[in-house]
Protein backbone atom coordinates (compact mmCIF):
# COMPACT_ATOMS: atom_id res chain seq x y z
CA UNK A 1 0.00 0.00 0.00
CA UNK A 2 0.90 3.17 -1.06
CA UNK A 3 0.18 4.87 2.73
CA UNK A 4 1.92 2.32 4.36
CA UNK A 5 5.24 1.86 2.23
CA UNK A 6 5.97 5.43 1.23
CA UNK A 7 3.46 7.94 2.84
CA UNK A 8 3.77 6.38 6.80
CA UNK A 9 7.58 5.84 6.08
CA UNK A 10 8.56 8.94 4.70
CA UNK A 11 6.49 10.70 7.94
CA UNK A 12 7.82 8.46 10.50
CA UNK A 13 11.13 9.81 9.25
CA UNK A 14 10.37 13.30 9.32
CA UNK A 15 9.25 13.35 12.61
CA UNK A 16 12.18 11.07 13.97
CA UNK A 17 14.83 13.00 12.69
CA UNK A 18 14.02 16.68 12.12
CA UNK A 19 17.09 18.34 12.19
CA UNK A 20 18.69 15.73 10.26
CA UNK A 21 19.80 16.62 6.36
CA UNK A 22 17.13 15.59 3.84
CA UNK A 23 18.97 17.60 0.78
CA UNK A 24 21.44 19.05 -0.30
CA UNK A 25 20.68 21.85 -3.17
CA UNK A 26 23.29 24.18 -5.05
CA UNK A 27 25.94 23.56 -2.32
CA UNK A 28 23.04 24.50 0.77
CA UNK A 29 21.60 21.88 3.14
CA UNK A 30 17.67 21.58 4.08
CA UNK A 31 16.83 19.62 7.18
CA UNK A 32 13.65 17.16 6.93
CA UNK A 33 11.92 19.59 9.48
CA UNK A 34 13.17 22.61 6.51
CA UNK A 35 11.25 19.95 4.07
CA UNK A 36 8.36 19.18 5.92
CA UNK A 37 7.62 23.15 6.58
CA UNK A 38 7.91 23.48 2.75
CA UNK A 39 5.51 20.43 1.99
CA UNK A 40 2.96 22.04 4.56
CA UNK A 41 3.02 25.38 2.97
CA UNK A 42 2.62 23.75 -0.71
CA UNK A 43 -0.23 21.77 0.26
CA UNK A 44 -1.94 24.60 2.39
CA UNK A 45 -2.24 26.70 -0.63
CA UNK A 46 -3.34 23.73 -2.59
CA UNK A 47 -6.15 23.19 -0.74
CA UNK A 48 -7.30 26.68 -1.52
CA UNK A 49 -7.29 26.23 -5.48
CA UNK A 50 -10.32 23.91 -7.07
CA UNK A 51 -8.35 21.14 -8.90
CA UNK A 52 -10.96 20.44 -11.34
CA UNK A 53 -8.60 17.50 -12.60
CA UNK A 54 -6.20 15.08 -10.21
CA UNK A 55 -3.33 16.06 -12.16
CA UNK A 56 -1.03 19.27 -11.53
CA UNK A 57 1.61 20.47 -13.37
CA UNK A 58 5.19 21.07 -11.28
CA UNK A 59 7.69 23.04 -12.80
CA UNK A 60 11.12 21.09 -12.80
CA UNK A 61 13.38 23.57 -10.94
CA UNK A 62 15.94 22.24 -8.58
CA UNK A 63 15.05 23.70 -5.25
CA UNK A 64 13.59 22.60 -2.18
CA UNK A 65 10.10 23.94 -2.97
CA UNK A 66 9.98 21.70 -5.75
CA UNK A 67 10.36 18.30 -4.14
CA UNK A 68 8.37 19.38 -0.97
CA UNK A 69 5.18 19.87 -4.03
CA UNK A 70 5.36 16.34 -4.93
CA UNK A 71 4.98 15.78 -1.76
CA UNK A 72 2.15 17.77 -0.81
CA UNK A 73 0.59 16.84 -4.15
CA UNK A 74 1.13 12.90 -2.70
CA UNK A 75 -0.96 13.87 0.57
CA UNK A 76 -3.54 15.66 -1.29
CA UNK A 77 -4.02 12.17 -3.75
CA UNK A 78 -3.05 14.06 -6.51
CA UNK A 79 -0.16 13.55 -9.45
CA UNK A 80 2.45 15.74 -11.20
CA UNK A 81 3.38 15.93 -14.60
CA UNK A 82 6.79 18.06 -14.19
CA UNK A 83 7.45 19.89 -16.99
CA UNK A 84 10.75 21.59 -17.89
CA UNK A 85 10.36 25.16 -18.47
CA UNK A 86 13.61 24.84 -21.03
CA UNK A 87 11.35 22.63 -23.50
CA UNK A 88 9.63 24.43 -26.28
CA UNK A 89 6.28 25.96 -25.26
CA UNK A 90 4.13 23.83 -28.21
CA UNK A 91 5.75 20.72 -26.64
CA UNK A 92 5.27 21.71 -22.86
CA UNK A 93 1.63 23.00 -24.18
CA UNK A 94 0.75 19.24 -25.47
CA UNK A 95 1.73 18.16 -22.60
CA UNK A 96 -0.63 20.57 -20.29
CA UNK A 97 -3.57 20.20 -22.85
CA UNK A 98 -3.36 16.08 -22.61
CA UNK A 99 -3.36 15.85 -18.96
CA UNK A 100 -6.19 18.14 -18.61
CA UNK A 101 -4.13 20.18 -16.85
CA UNK A 102 -5.57 23.91 -14.94
CA UNK A 103 -3.20 24.00 -11.91
CA UNK A 104 0.46 24.39 -12.39
CA UNK A 105 3.02 24.69 -9.28
CA UNK A 106 6.17 26.91 -10.32
CA UNK A 107 8.66 28.08 -7.74
CA UNK A 108 10.83 30.20 -10.15
CA UNK A 109 11.47 33.70 -9.85
CA UNK A 110 9.25 34.97 -13.25
CA UNK A 111 6.96 31.76 -14.15
CA UNK A 112 6.47 31.64 -18.12
CA UNK A 113 2.96 29.90 -17.20
CA UNK A 114 1.02 33.00 -15.78
CA UNK A 115 -2.00 32.11 -18.04
CA UNK A 116 -2.56 29.33 -15.71
CA UNK A 117 -4.04 28.69 -11.93
CA UNK A 118 -0.58 29.24 -11.05
CA UNK A 119 1.32 28.33 -7.16
CA UNK A 120 4.10 30.56 -6.64
CA UNK A 121 5.59 28.47 -4.44
CA UNK A 122 8.71 30.45 -3.44
CA UNK A 123 6.70 33.22 -2.79
CA UNK A 124 4.55 31.40 -0.07
CA UNK A 125 4.60 31.78 3.62
CA UNK A 126 5.40 29.43 6.38
CA UNK A 127 2.14 27.97 7.69
CA UNK A 128 1.17 25.56 9.98
CA UNK A 129 2.19 21.87 9.67
CA UNK A 130 -0.18 20.05 7.32
CA UNK A 131 1.04 16.78 6.81
CA UNK A 132 -2.23 14.49 7.40
CA UNK A 133 -2.71 12.06 4.36
CA UNK A 134 -6.14 12.19 2.83
CA UNK A 135 -7.76 8.87 2.21
CA UNK A 136 -7.79 7.93 -1.74
CA UNK A 137 -7.83 5.15 -3.88
CA UNK A 138 -4.26 3.09 -4.58
CA UNK A 139 -5.73 3.95 -8.95
CA UNK A 140 -4.95 7.06 -7.86
CA UNK A 141 -1.87 8.33 -9.73
CA UNK A 142 1.33 9.85 -8.23
CA UNK A 143 3.18 11.05 -11.46
CA UNK A 144 2.46 11.28 -15.21
CA UNK A 145 5.83 11.66 -17.24
CA UNK A 146 5.36 12.06 -20.84
CA UNK A 147 8.17 10.82 -23.34
CA UNK A 148 8.45 10.71 -26.89
CA UNK A 149 6.02 9.59 -29.20
CA UNK A 150 6.37 8.01 -32.81
CA UNK A 151 3.83 10.41 -34.47
CA UNK A 152 5.38 13.47 -32.92
CA UNK A 153 3.12 14.26 -30.15
CA UNK A 154 4.73 12.89 -26.75
CA UNK A 155 2.86 10.36 -25.18
CA UNK A 156 1.87 10.29 -21.21
CA UNK A 157 2.87 7.56 -18.82
CA UNK A 158 0.63 7.62 -15.79
CA UNK A 159 1.45 6.11 -12.70
CA UNK A 160 -0.81 4.87 -10.00
CA UNK A 161 -0.15 4.29 -6.01
CA UNK A 162 -0.20 1.07 -6.40
CA UNK A 163 2.36 0.78 -9.02
CA UNK A 164 4.69 3.15 -7.25
CA UNK A 165 4.31 0.94 -3.88
CA UNK A 166 5.26 -2.34 -6.00
CA UNK A 167 8.05 -0.57 -7.35
CA UNK A 168 9.50 0.29 -3.52
CA UNK A 169 8.85 -3.08 -2.54
CA UNK A 170 10.92 -4.70 -5.67
CA UNK A 171 13.57 -2.48 -4.70
CA UNK A 172 13.79 -3.82 -1.76
CA UNK A 173 15.00 -7.16 -3.51
CA UNK A 174 18.16 -5.47 -4.46
CA UNK A 175 19.10 -5.08 -0.15
CA UNK A 176 21.10 -2.14 -0.66
CA UNK A 177 22.34 -0.98 2.85
CA UNK A 178 21.38 2.88 2.89
CA UNK A 179 21.44 4.50 6.60
CA UNK A 180 20.53 7.81 8.04
CA UNK A 181 24.37 8.80 7.28
CA UNK A 182 24.04 8.17 3.30
CA UNK A 183 24.70 10.63 0.71
CA UNK A 184 22.63 10.03 -3.01
CA UNK A 185 23.05 11.61 -6.02
CA UNK A 186 20.16 13.04 -7.56
CA UNK A 187 21.08 14.02 -11.27
CA UNK A 188 17.64 13.20 -13.13
CA UNK A 189 15.30 15.80 -14.75
CA UNK A 190 12.22 15.39 -13.15
CA UNK A 191 10.61 14.70 -16.75
CA UNK A 192 12.84 11.34 -16.41
CA UNK A 193 12.05 8.66 -14.08
CA UNK A 194 15.33 8.11 -12.89
CA UNK A 195 14.63 10.97 -10.53
CA UNK A 196 11.86 9.02 -8.46
CA UNK A 197 14.29 6.27 -7.29
CA UNK A 198 17.37 9.22 -7.00
CA UNK A 199 15.14 11.01 -4.20
CA UNK A 200 12.34 8.85 -3.19
CA UNK A 201 14.69 5.98 -2.04
CA UNK A 202 17.12 7.89 -0.05
CA UNK A 203 14.38 10.00 1.94
CA UNK A 204 12.52 6.74 2.72
CA UNK A 205 15.56 6.00 4.64
CA UNK A 206 16.46 9.11 5.74
CA UNK A 207 19.19 9.93 4.16
CA UNK A 208 20.46 12.84 1.99
CA UNK A 209 19.69 13.66 -1.49
CA UNK A 210 22.45 15.51 -3.58
CA UNK A 211 21.18 17.64 -6.75
CA UNK A 212 22.43 19.01 -9.12
CA UNK A 213 21.60 22.74 -10.63
CA UNK A 214 20.44 23.36 -13.88
CA UNK A 215 22.89 25.23 -15.29
CA UNK A 216 25.99 23.61 -14.53
CA UNK A 217 27.46 21.07 -16.54
CA UNK A 218 26.33 17.76 -14.99
CA UNK A 219 29.31 15.45 -14.94
CA UNK A 220 31.33 18.40 -13.71
CA UNK A 221 29.78 18.97 -11.09
CA UNK A 222 29.09 15.28 -10.22
CA UNK A 223 31.99 15.15 -10.37
CA UNK A 224 32.48 17.53 -7.44
CA UNK A 225 30.17 16.37 -5.26
CA UNK A 226 31.88 12.51 -5.63
CA UNK A 227 35.23 14.01 -4.80
CA UNK A 228 34.23 16.68 -2.14
CA UNK A 229 30.87 15.70 -0.66
CA UNK A 230 32.27 11.98 -0.66
CA UNK A 231 28.61 10.93 -2.38
CA UNK A 232 28.06 6.88 -1.13
CA UNK A 233 25.12 6.08 -2.99
CA UNK A 234 24.55 6.98 -7.20
CA UNK A 235 22.60 5.95 -9.93
CA UNK A 236 23.74 7.18 -12.75
CA UNK A 237 23.24 6.55 -17.34
CA UNK A 238 26.48 5.05 -18.01
CA UNK A 239 27.15 8.23 -20.44
CA UNK A 240 27.72 10.02 -17.60
CA UNK A 241 30.97 8.31 -16.57
CA UNK A 242 31.91 7.59 -20.26
CA UNK A 243 32.43 11.61 -20.42
CA UNK A 244 34.70 11.26 -17.84
CA UNK A 245 36.20 8.23 -18.27
CA UNK A 246 39.51 10.00 -20.07
CA UNK A 247 40.22 11.11 -16.43
CA UNK A 248 39.46 7.66 -14.55
CA UNK A 249 43.03 7.41 -13.52
CA UNK A 250 42.81 11.34 -11.55
CA UNK A 251 39.50 9.28 -9.53
CA UNK A 252 39.13 7.85 -6.70
CA UNK A 253 35.96 7.59 -4.28
CA UNK A 254 36.64 5.08 -1.26
CA UNK A 255 33.75 5.86 0.32
CA UNK A 256 31.19 4.93 -2.60
CA UNK A 257 29.09 1.97 -1.62
CA UNK A 258 26.78 1.36 -4.34
CA UNK A 259 27.15 2.49 -7.69
CA UNK A 260 23.89 1.79 -9.71
CA UNK A 261 23.78 1.95 -13.73
CA UNK A 262 20.54 2.05 -15.70
CA UNK A 263 19.27 3.62 -18.66
CA UNK A 264 21.49 2.17 -21.32
CA UNK A 265 23.51 -0.67 -22.01
CA UNK A 266 26.08 -0.47 -19.42
CA UNK A 267 29.69 -1.99 -21.29
CA UNK A 268 31.92 -3.95 -19.62
CA UNK A 269 35.58 -2.12 -20.30
CA UNK A 270 33.54 0.94 -18.91
CA UNK A 271 32.78 -1.10 -15.59
CA UNK A 272 36.16 -2.49 -15.47
CA UNK A 273 37.54 1.10 -15.62
CA UNK A 274 35.61 2.52 -13.26
CA UNK A 275 35.57 -0.02 -10.31
CA UNK A 276 39.11 1.27 -10.08
CA UNK A 277 38.27 4.66 -9.40
CA UNK A 278 35.74 3.44 -6.92
CA UNK A 279 37.14 0.32 -4.95
CA UNK A 280 34.90 -0.23 -2.25
CA UNK A 281 31.34 0.34 -3.95
CA UNK A 282 29.20 -2.85 -5.19
CA UNK A 283 28.60 -1.75 -9.13
CA UNK A 284 24.73 -2.98 -9.93
CA UNK A 285 23.25 -2.67 -13.26
CA UNK A 286 19.49 -2.39 -13.36
CA UNK A 287 16.82 -2.11 -16.14
CA UNK A 288 13.29 -1.26 -16.49
CA UNK A 289 11.03 0.85 -19.13
CA UNK A 290 9.15 3.76 -17.76
CA UNK A 291 6.16 2.24 -18.16
CA UNK A 292 6.84 -0.48 -15.56
CA UNK A 293 7.36 2.03 -12.94
CA UNK A 294 11.41 2.95 -12.93
CA UNK A 295 13.29 -0.07 -13.01
CA UNK A 296 12.25 -4.54 -12.69
CA UNK A 297 15.84 -6.43 -13.00
CA UNK A 298 19.29 -6.00 -11.15
CA UNK A 299 22.40 -7.63 -12.09
CA UNK A 300 25.42 -7.08 -9.48
CA UNK A 301 28.17 -7.05 -11.05
CA UNK A 302 30.90 -9.75 -10.18
CA UNK A 303 34.60 -8.46 -11.89
CA UNK A 304 35.62 -12.27 -11.96
CA UNK A 305 32.81 -13.38 -13.45
CA UNK A 306 30.73 -11.07 -15.14
CA UNK A 307 27.75 -12.34 -17.91
CA UNK A 308 28.58 -10.42 -21.07
CA UNK A 309 26.88 -10.13 -24.55
CA UNK A 310 28.40 -8.01 -27.13
CA UNK A 311 30.59 -6.48 -24.30
CA UNK A 312 27.57 -5.28 -22.79
CA UNK A 313 26.49 -6.38 -19.11
CA UNK A 314 23.55 -8.70 -18.44
CA UNK A 315 20.73 -7.26 -17.18
CA UNK A 316 20.40 -9.69 -14.85
CA UNK A 317 16.89 -11.30 -13.56
CA UNK A 318 13.46 -9.89 -11.98
CA UNK A 319 13.03 -7.92 -9.08
CA UNK A 320 9.80 -7.50 -7.02
CA UNK A 321 6.57 -9.36 -8.62
CA UNK A 322 7.51 -8.40 -11.97
CA UNK A 323 7.77 -11.41 -14.90
CA UNK A 324 10.10 -11.12 -17.47
CA UNK A 325 8.99 -13.36 -20.76
CA UNK A 326 10.14 -13.23 -24.01
CA UNK A 327 7.74 -14.22 -27.26
CA UNK A 328 8.77 -14.44 -30.40
CA UNK A 329 6.02 -12.59 -33.49
CA UNK A 330 3.34 -14.89 -32.93
CA UNK A 331 3.77 -13.90 -28.97
CA UNK A 332 4.70 -17.69 -27.97
CA UNK A 333 6.80 -17.37 -25.40
CA UNK A 334 10.21 -18.98 -26.69
CA UNK A 335 12.81 -20.50 -24.72
CA UNK A 336 16.31 -19.64 -23.25
CA UNK A 337 18.87 -18.92 -25.28
CA UNK A 338 16.16 -17.30 -27.79
CA UNK A 339 15.76 -14.04 -28.77
CA UNK A 340 12.69 -12.65 -28.88
CA UNK A 341 10.92 -9.30 -27.65
CA UNK A 342 10.52 -8.50 -23.76
CA UNK A 343 7.45 -8.82 -22.17
CA UNK A 344 6.71 -7.79 -18.14
CA UNK A 345 4.13 -8.88 -16.60
CA UNK A 346 4.14 -6.64 -12.86
CA UNK A 347 2.02 -4.62 -10.07
CA UNK A 348 4.75 -2.09 -11.58
CA UNK A 349 2.76 -1.90 -14.69
CA UNK A 350 0.90 1.10 -15.55
CA UNK A 351 -2.95 0.99 -16.26
CA UNK A 352 -2.08 2.32 -19.97
CA UNK A 353 -0.79 5.48 -21.48
CA UNK A 354 -3.15 8.54 -20.75
CA UNK A 355 -6.46 8.98 -23.31
CA UNK A 356 -4.25 6.78 -25.96
CA UNK A 357 -6.02 3.37 -26.75
CA UNK A 358 -4.37 3.14 -30.40
CA UNK A 359 -0.89 3.11 -28.12
CA UNK A 360 -2.60 0.96 -25.71
CA UNK A 361 -3.71 -1.54 -28.06
CA UNK A 362 -0.42 -2.03 -29.74
CA UNK A 363 1.23 -2.05 -26.25
CA UNK A 364 -0.83 -4.61 -24.37
CA UNK A 365 -1.86 -8.09 -24.73
CA UNK A 366 -3.11 -10.96 -22.55
CA UNK A 367 -0.86 -14.23 -22.23
CA UNK A 368 -1.39 -17.36 -21.08
CA UNK A 369 1.71 -18.04 -18.23
CA UNK A 370 1.45 -21.11 -15.86
CA UNK A 371 -2.29 -21.56 -16.94
CA UNK A 372 -3.31 -18.18 -15.87
CA UNK A 373 -4.14 -15.17 -18.12
CA UNK A 374 -1.58 -12.21 -17.47
CA UNK A 375 -1.63 -8.40 -19.08
CA UNK A 376 1.81 -8.08 -21.10
CA UNK A 377 3.50 -5.01 -21.89
CA UNK A 378 5.65 -4.80 -25.02
CA UNK A 379 8.59 -3.55 -23.96
CA UNK A 380 10.33 -3.24 -27.72
CA UNK A 381 13.65 -4.26 -26.39
CA UNK A 382 14.96 -7.77 -28.29
CA UNK A 383 16.45 -9.75 -25.17
CA UNK A 384 17.38 -13.36 -24.59
CA UNK A 385 17.36 -15.97 -21.37
CA UNK A 386 20.76 -17.76 -20.80
CA UNK A 387 19.91 -21.33 -19.11
CA UNK A 388 20.36 -19.92 -15.63
CA UNK A 389 17.91 -17.23 -16.40
CA UNK A 390 20.17 -14.45 -16.95
CA UNK A 391 18.51 -11.51 -19.04
CA UNK A 392 20.61 -9.86 -22.23
CA UNK A 393 19.57 -6.84 -24.11
CA UNK A 394 20.36 -7.28 -27.89
CA UNK A 395 18.81 -4.47 -29.61
CA UNK A 396 15.75 -2.36 -29.96
CA UNK A 397 13.32 -3.69 -32.38
CA UNK A 398 12.06 -0.13 -33.12
CA UNK A 399 13.25 3.18 -34.16
CA UNK A 400 13.87 4.42 -30.26
CA UNK A 401 17.07 5.07 -29.43
CA UNK A 402 18.66 6.76 -26.10
CA UNK A 403 20.72 10.16 -25.57
CA UNK A 404 22.54 10.55 -22.19
CA UNK A 405 19.44 8.21 -21.14
CA UNK A 406 16.21 9.92 -22.56
CA UNK A 407 14.68 7.90 -24.81
CA UNK A 408 14.23 9.08 -28.48
CA UNK A 409 11.60 7.85 -31.17
CA UNK A 410 13.71 8.62 -34.28
CA UNK A 411 10.32 8.88 -36.03
CA UNK A 412 9.67 12.10 -34.11
CA UNK A 413 12.27 13.69 -34.86
CA UNK A 414 12.33 12.78 -38.70
CA UNK A 415 8.24 13.59 -38.26
CA UNK A 416 9.49 17.40 -37.09
CA UNK A 417 12.26 17.45 -39.88
CA UNK A 418 9.67 16.48 -42.81
CA UNK A 419 6.76 18.60 -41.44
CA UNK A 420 9.21 21.68 -41.74
CA UNK A 421 11.11 20.18 -44.86
CA UNK A 422 7.63 19.78 -47.06
CA UNK A 423 8.77 17.41 -50.20
CA UNK A 424 12.17 16.60 -49.38
CA UNK A 425 12.84 13.02 -47.15
CA UNK A 426 15.05 13.26 -44.20
CA UNK A 427 16.40 10.49 -41.48
CA UNK A 428 17.15 10.26 -37.99
CA UNK A 429 19.87 8.24 -36.61
CA UNK A 430 21.40 7.45 -33.69
CA UNK A 431 25.12 7.27 -34.41
CA UNK A 432 28.31 7.29 -32.18
CA UNK A 433 30.31 10.40 -31.27
CA UNK A 434 34.02 9.99 -30.33
CA UNK A 435 33.28 9.62 -26.72
CA UNK A 436 31.46 6.40 -27.42
CA UNK A 437 28.18 8.52 -26.85
CA UNK A 438 24.87 7.90 -28.86
CA UNK A 439 23.78 11.43 -30.74
CA UNK A 440 20.97 12.11 -33.13
CA UNK A 441 22.48 12.61 -37.10
CA UNK A 442 20.27 13.69 -39.37
CA UNK A 443 20.66 13.10 -43.21
CA UNK A 444 18.56 15.31 -45.22
CA UNK A 445 17.96 13.68 -49.15
CA UNK A 446 19.04 17.15 -50.95
CA UNK A 447 22.23 18.74 -51.99
CA UNK A 448 23.71 21.10 -49.39
CA UNK A 449 21.53 23.72 -48.06
CA UNK A 450 20.63 26.19 -45.54
CA UNK A 451 19.52 24.29 -42.57
CA UNK A 452 19.45 27.64 -39.99
CA UNK A 453 15.72 27.81 -40.15
CA UNK A 454 14.60 24.44 -39.67
CA UNK A 455 17.07 24.01 -36.65
CA UNK A 456 15.41 27.06 -35.16
CA UNK A 457 11.65 25.13 -36.06
CA UNK A 458 12.91 22.26 -34.33
CA UNK A 459 14.19 24.01 -31.32
CA UNK A 460 9.98 25.06 -31.01
CA UNK A 461 9.00 21.59 -31.20
CA UNK A 462 11.53 19.22 -29.30
CA UNK A 463 13.60 19.69 -26.33
CA UNK A 464 16.72 20.39 -26.67
CA UNK A 465 18.27 16.26 -26.29
CA UNK A 466 16.20 15.72 -29.82
CA UNK A 467 17.96 17.97 -32.11
CA UNK A 468 20.11 16.29 -34.01
CA UNK A 469 23.65 17.41 -33.11
CA UNK A 470 25.04 15.68 -36.61
CA UNK A 471 23.95 16.77 -40.31
CA UNK A 472 24.73 15.45 -43.56
CA UNK A 473 23.08 15.78 -47.36
CA UNK A 474 22.58 12.84 -49.58
CA UNK A 475 21.17 13.39 -53.13
CA UNK A 476 19.15 10.31 -53.11
CA UNK A 477 18.71 7.92 -50.70
CA UNK A 478 19.86 4.36 -51.28
CA UNK A 479 17.50 1.54 -50.75
CA UNK A 480 17.73 -2.29 -48.80
CA UNK A 481 16.41 -5.42 -51.24
CA UNK A 482 12.98 -4.54 -49.52
CA UNK A 483 12.38 -1.23 -51.38
CA UNK A 484 12.88 0.57 -47.93
CA UNK A 485 15.49 3.60 -47.04
CA UNK A 486 18.56 1.69 -46.09
CA UNK A 487 19.29 3.60 -43.07
CA UNK A 488 22.17 0.99 -42.22
CA UNK A 489 24.03 2.79 -45.20
CA UNK A 490 22.99 6.17 -44.44
CA UNK A 491 24.49 5.64 -40.92
CA UNK A 492 28.07 5.40 -42.41
CA UNK A 493 27.80 8.46 -43.58
CA UNK A 494 28.69 9.13 -39.99
CA UNK B 1 51.27 31.23 -28.63
CA UNK B 2 49.96 34.42 -28.17
CA UNK B 3 46.19 35.30 -27.22
CA UNK B 4 45.04 36.17 -29.80
CA UNK B 5 45.96 32.98 -31.67
CA UNK B 6 44.50 30.86 -29.04
CA UNK B 7 41.03 32.82 -29.83
CA UNK B 8 41.35 32.09 -33.38
CA UNK B 9 41.72 29.22 -32.99
CA UNK B 10 39.03 28.14 -29.95
CA UNK B 11 36.85 30.05 -32.55
CA UNK B 12 37.65 26.93 -35.25
CA UNK B 13 37.16 24.77 -32.87
CA UNK B 14 33.66 26.28 -31.26
CA UNK B 15 32.43 26.45 -35.25
CA UNK B 16 33.10 23.24 -36.02
CA UNK B 17 31.81 21.96 -32.62
CA UNK B 18 28.16 23.71 -32.23
CA UNK B 19 27.56 24.27 -35.52
CA UNK B 20 27.18 27.72 -36.04
CA UNK B 21 28.63 31.32 -35.64
CA UNK B 22 26.53 33.23 -33.19
CA UNK B 23 28.68 33.81 -30.32
CA UNK B 24 31.19 36.54 -29.17
CA UNK B 25 34.47 34.93 -28.06
CA UNK B 26 35.44 36.65 -25.18
CA UNK B 27 36.77 35.95 -21.73
CA UNK B 28 33.73 36.33 -19.62
CA UNK B 29 31.80 34.27 -22.35
CA UNK B 30 30.33 31.02 -20.26
CA UNK B 31 28.38 27.67 -21.91
CA UNK B 32 24.96 29.50 -21.11
CA UNK B 33 25.41 32.11 -23.53
CA UNK B 34 26.02 29.92 -26.42
CA UNK B 35 23.44 28.30 -28.08
CA UNK B 36 23.98 24.61 -28.04
CA UNK B 37 26.86 24.32 -25.58
CA UNK B 38 25.66 22.06 -22.87
CA UNK B 39 27.29 18.89 -21.37
CA UNK B 40 27.74 16.98 -24.29
CA UNK B 41 29.21 19.28 -26.88
CA UNK B 42 31.19 21.11 -23.62
CA UNK B 43 33.70 17.39 -23.62
CA UNK B 44 33.61 17.15 -27.60
CA UNK B 45 35.09 21.18 -27.32
CA UNK B 46 37.63 19.78 -24.91
CA UNK B 47 38.73 16.81 -26.92
CA UNK B 48 39.35 19.49 -29.96
CA UNK B 49 40.99 21.55 -27.71
CA UNK B 50 43.26 18.98 -26.59
CA UNK B 51 43.78 17.49 -30.05
CA UNK B 52 44.86 21.12 -31.40
CA UNK B 53 46.81 22.59 -28.84
CA UNK B 54 48.78 19.00 -28.02
CA UNK B 55 47.81 19.09 -24.38
CA UNK B 56 45.77 17.17 -21.93
CA UNK B 57 43.51 19.16 -19.41
CA UNK B 58 43.65 16.98 -15.41
CA UNK B 59 39.65 17.28 -14.96
CA UNK B 60 40.52 19.44 -11.36
CA UNK B 61 41.23 21.93 -14.17
CA UNK B 62 38.10 21.22 -16.23
CA UNK B 63 36.38 21.83 -13.65
CA UNK B 64 37.86 25.34 -11.84
CA UNK B 65 37.27 26.64 -15.39
CA UNK B 66 34.09 28.59 -15.01
CA UNK B 67 34.03 30.88 -18.27
CA UNK B 68 36.17 31.08 -21.57
CA UNK B 69 39.02 33.49 -19.97
CA UNK B 70 39.65 30.42 -17.35
CA UNK B 71 40.00 28.50 -20.56
CA UNK B 72 42.24 30.61 -22.61
CA UNK B 73 44.44 31.13 -19.27
CA UNK B 74 45.10 28.00 -18.81
CA UNK B 75 45.77 26.55 -22.52
CA UNK B 76 48.43 29.74 -22.69
CA UNK B 77 49.63 27.86 -19.16
CA UNK B 78 49.92 24.31 -20.60
CA UNK B 79 51.13 25.24 -24.16
CA UNK B 80 54.11 27.43 -22.48
CA UNK B 81 54.98 24.73 -19.87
Amino acid sequence: MFDTNIMAILLNVIKNQESRNAFCIAKKFYTYGQLAQCISKVRNELQTRTIENKNVGLIENDDLETYASIFALWLEGLAYVPISSDAPIDRNEDVINQSNISVIIDSSKKSKFSNYDLIESSKLTNTTSNLKPNVVSEENLVYIIFTSGTTGKPKGVPITRKNLSAFIKAYEDLNLEITTEDRCLQMFNLTFDLSVVSYLVPLLKGACVYTVPKDEIKYSYVYELLDEDDISVTMMVPSMIQYLRPYFDEMRFPKMKYSLFCGEALNLKLVEEWSECIPNASVINIYGPTENTVVCTEYKYNPKDCLCYNGVLSIGKDIGNTQLIIVDENDKIISNGDKGELCLISDQLMPGYWNNEKKNKEAFFNIEVNGKIERAYRSGDMCFKDKQGFLFYVDRIDFQTKIQGFRVELFEVESHVKDYLGKINAVALAVENRLGNNEIGLVIESKEMDTTDLYDYLKTKMPQYMIPTQLKFEPKFPLNNNGKIDRKTLKNLF
Amino acid sequence: MEKEKIIENLKTIFVKVLEHEEFELNDDLSAGDVSGWDSLSHMLIIGEVEDVFSIKFKFRELNKMKNLGDMITLIGKKINS
